[in-house]
């Protein structure tokens, strides 16, 4: 009887378990399916939104050394390939000294005759050019040529001009946008963690004051981030503004970042600062060290790993929050990050694209798997540390 | 013969346990003065009141006066920081900072502000030398301290506490977590060291009590029972309590 008992309450344990693995499993087997065609290592360089670009290109003929085998149109005379890809003419190999290298801007305004950038996956529109006749002639997608019309027409004709348009999907200003995040909000957050941790902990008199902080400080922990974000965008905006913000920010955004920090911050490095060998400081006060002294040379050093892994933590914590962000960070994906600029991290550029007319599950299915490769790292970094570092402490 | 601590009416209490009543001794100069007593007779607490390190717990409060030659330690103009260069410890576990052997010895005087790195140099092996240990690593001061031996690393911290020529060494069961062989050395050095220092040792082991000691306090309830020559105690104790904690009836 007893014995059925337990074997019952074994099974329901390691039911249990199997779940979360099994829950962990289909997620990521889910993005990796919808997401993985998505990830190149060109969205990490590109924009995300797609730029057109009105450009003359130099028609004298040059004599190249092509070293082009592949089975798209290949127009010879610029040393280019191009081929057709769902109504779209996309170009797939540029020579080294191919005329499309240096094409020049023919849009009015501050680039005019400016080299406008030309990559592989560009999409050709339209182009402009004197026919047999001498007549100006218009082809490309618009009038439904396809890729060995276009390349003809490219071979064959004087060309005036060509209107062509950038790749998009990018994710490159995000990850900057990211990154901004990171280093700002943890550059303000970790000083006052770890000096407020020192205090309530190498300082504090256990009077009701602080007890009184203490507790505060893990209640702050339990707040819901988005209370932060409100907070932030009422509180904070008017510092951001003083930067020379005008609207919602990524500044703002960090600012409020370090506040959702703090928290966690100030907690790990407590408990780092707790499992200090309490003979170390004995041994540094007992040979006439002042407690400042055997804080910075002793207490300190020794919950290095402790706060180290609170840093990576905190780090993960800023690359998934998107709740306090929508408020304060915008949800608008711009291609160019600043401090007082609205941008969008990774987590909020998920937010963003899904909350499109149309949205793009693909994109969003390869960014969280990035987000999820990211922080499987960081978590691999934080174990790898406290297993060095205890290591280090056992010999 | 010196006196160099003279303590009077000494009572200490952590919250509301008593711990030292009404202590009242005499510790004297150059002499290695041993504490014994059963666990949990404040032997310990009362050894950390010569460098104040009771100061650090918070619940603790303590009356009456240590005075070292004349001056009252528990002054409040008296530099807690100067009495712990002055009265140096070592502790029941060994306990090297997790820094090279060298900056193990040399905290201490970097902490009090010598820079000079000759003096620095001269002043650590010196200290290395007194404690027995520089034949051992002189080829290696730039290793983990971490890396030596548990009775080594006992030593290093003797060496530790001496590089800042203090006048006093306290040291709390300085072998107790430590091998036979290990003690014995520690034992020799407690020999060489008492030339240039006073030391007080606080320990369970009678027989190292009666070895290295020139004068015994017994300890028990937070009460010295007796204090006398060690020779004495252990030949002829006069209290009965002491007699039977001796010969092993308790404790």
């Amino acid at each position: 009887m007893r014995k059925i008992k337990d074997y019952i309450l074994n099974a329901i344990t390691y039911i249990a378990s199997g779940i979360s693995v099994l829950i962990l499993g289909v997620l990521l087997v889910y993005l990796l399916v919808n997401g993985v065609k998505s990830i190149n290592l060109k969205m990490f360089s590109d924009d995300y939104w797609a730029k057109n670009y009105l450009v003359e290109v130099d028609s004298d003929s040059r004599n190249f050394d092509s070293k082009y085998n592949g089975d798209d149109y290949y127009i010879k005379k610029y040393d280019i390939a191009i081929k057709d890809d769902d109504k779209e003419i996309v170009v797939t190999y540029i020579g080294e000294n191919s005329q499309f290298n240096e094409l020049k801007s023919l849009t009015v305004g501050d680039s005019l005759g400016m080299i406008t950038p030309f990559d592989v996956g560009y999409k050709i529109e339209s182009i402009e050019y004197l026919d047999s006749n001498g007549v100006i002639s218009i082809g490309g997608v618009l009038l439904k040529h396809n890729a060995i019309e276009v390349a003809q027409i490219l071979n064959e004709n004087h060309v005036n001009s060509i209107y062509y348009q950038s790749t998009s999907g990018g994710i490159k200003a995000s990850i900057i946008n990211t990154l901004i995040l990171i280093f700002v909000s943890l550059l303000i957050a970790t000083p006052i963690s770890i000096c407020s941790a020192i205090y309530l902990n190498e300082y504090n008199s256990k009077n009701k004051f602080n007890q009184l902080l203490s507790v505060s400080i893990e209640t702050l922990a339990g707040v819901p981030s988005i209370i932060y974000g409100l907070v932030g965008i009422t509180v904070l905006f008017p510092v951001t503004q003083l930067f020379g913000a005008t609207t919602t920010s990524v500044l703002l955004g960090a600012l409020t970042m370090a506040v959702i920090l703090l928290p966690t911050m100030i907690k790990a490095t407590q408990v780092a600062l707790a499992q200090v060998d309490q003979g170390l400081k004995d041994a540094s006060l007992s040979l006439g060290a002042t407690k400042v002294q055997t804080i910075n040379k002793v207490v300190l050093p020794g919950a290095m790993n402790g706060i180290l892994s609170g840093l990576l933590l905190c780090v993960s914590k800023v690359i998934g929050e998107s709740a306090a962000l929508v408020y304060t960070m915008g949800t608008f994906i711009s291609d160019t990050p600043s401090l007082t600029n609205q941008g969008t991290s990774l987590s909020l550029m998920i937010y963003s694209i899904m909350s499109n007319d149309n949205p793009n599950f693909e994109l969003a299915c390869a960014i969280s798997l990035i987000i999820l490769v990211i922080v499987l790292v960081l978590n691999i970094s934080v174990k790898l540390i406290n297993y060095k570092f205890n290591k280090l402490g056992q010999r | 013969m010196n006196k160099l601590f003279s303590v009077s009416d000494v009572n200490l209490s952590y919250g509301d346990k008593h711990v030292l009543k009404d202590i009242n001794i005499d510790l004297y100069k150059n002499k290695v003065t041993a504490f014994i007593g059963p666990s949990g007779c404040g032997k310990s607490t009362f050894l950390r009141c010569f460098n104040r390190m009771n100061d650090l717990i918070d619940s603790c409060k303590i009356d009456g006066t240590i005075l070292m030659e004349n001056k009252d330690i528990y002054n409040k103009k008296y530099d807690v920081v100067d009495l712990r260069t002055n009265v140096g410890m070592v502790f029941q576990k060994p306990n090297p900072f997790m820094m090279s052997i060298y900056e193990n010895v040399a905290y201490g005087l970097k902490c009090s502000g010598i820079k000079d790195k000759k003096v620095l140099k001269q002043r650590v092996i010196n200290a290395l030398k007194q404690a027995a240990l520089y034949d051992e690593v002189s080829t290696r001061l730039n290793d983990s301290a971490l890396s030596l031996s548990g009775g080594q690393q006992q030593r290093l911290c003797i060496a530790r506490a001496i590089a800042m020529k203090p006048e006093v060494i306290l040291m709390d069961e300085p072998t107790s977590a430590l091998d036979p062989i290990a003690t014995a050395k520690i034992e020799e050095l407690i020999e060489e060291l008492k030339k240039d220092f006073t030391i007080i040792i606080v320990t369970h082991s009678m027989h190292q009590a009666s070895r290295i000691s020139d004068y015994t306090a017994f300890f028990l309830n937070g009460e010295i029972v007796e204090y006398d020559i060690t020779k004495n105690i252990f030949q002829n104790p006069k209290d009965i309590r002491c007699e039977n904690y001796i010969t092993g009836r308790f404790g």
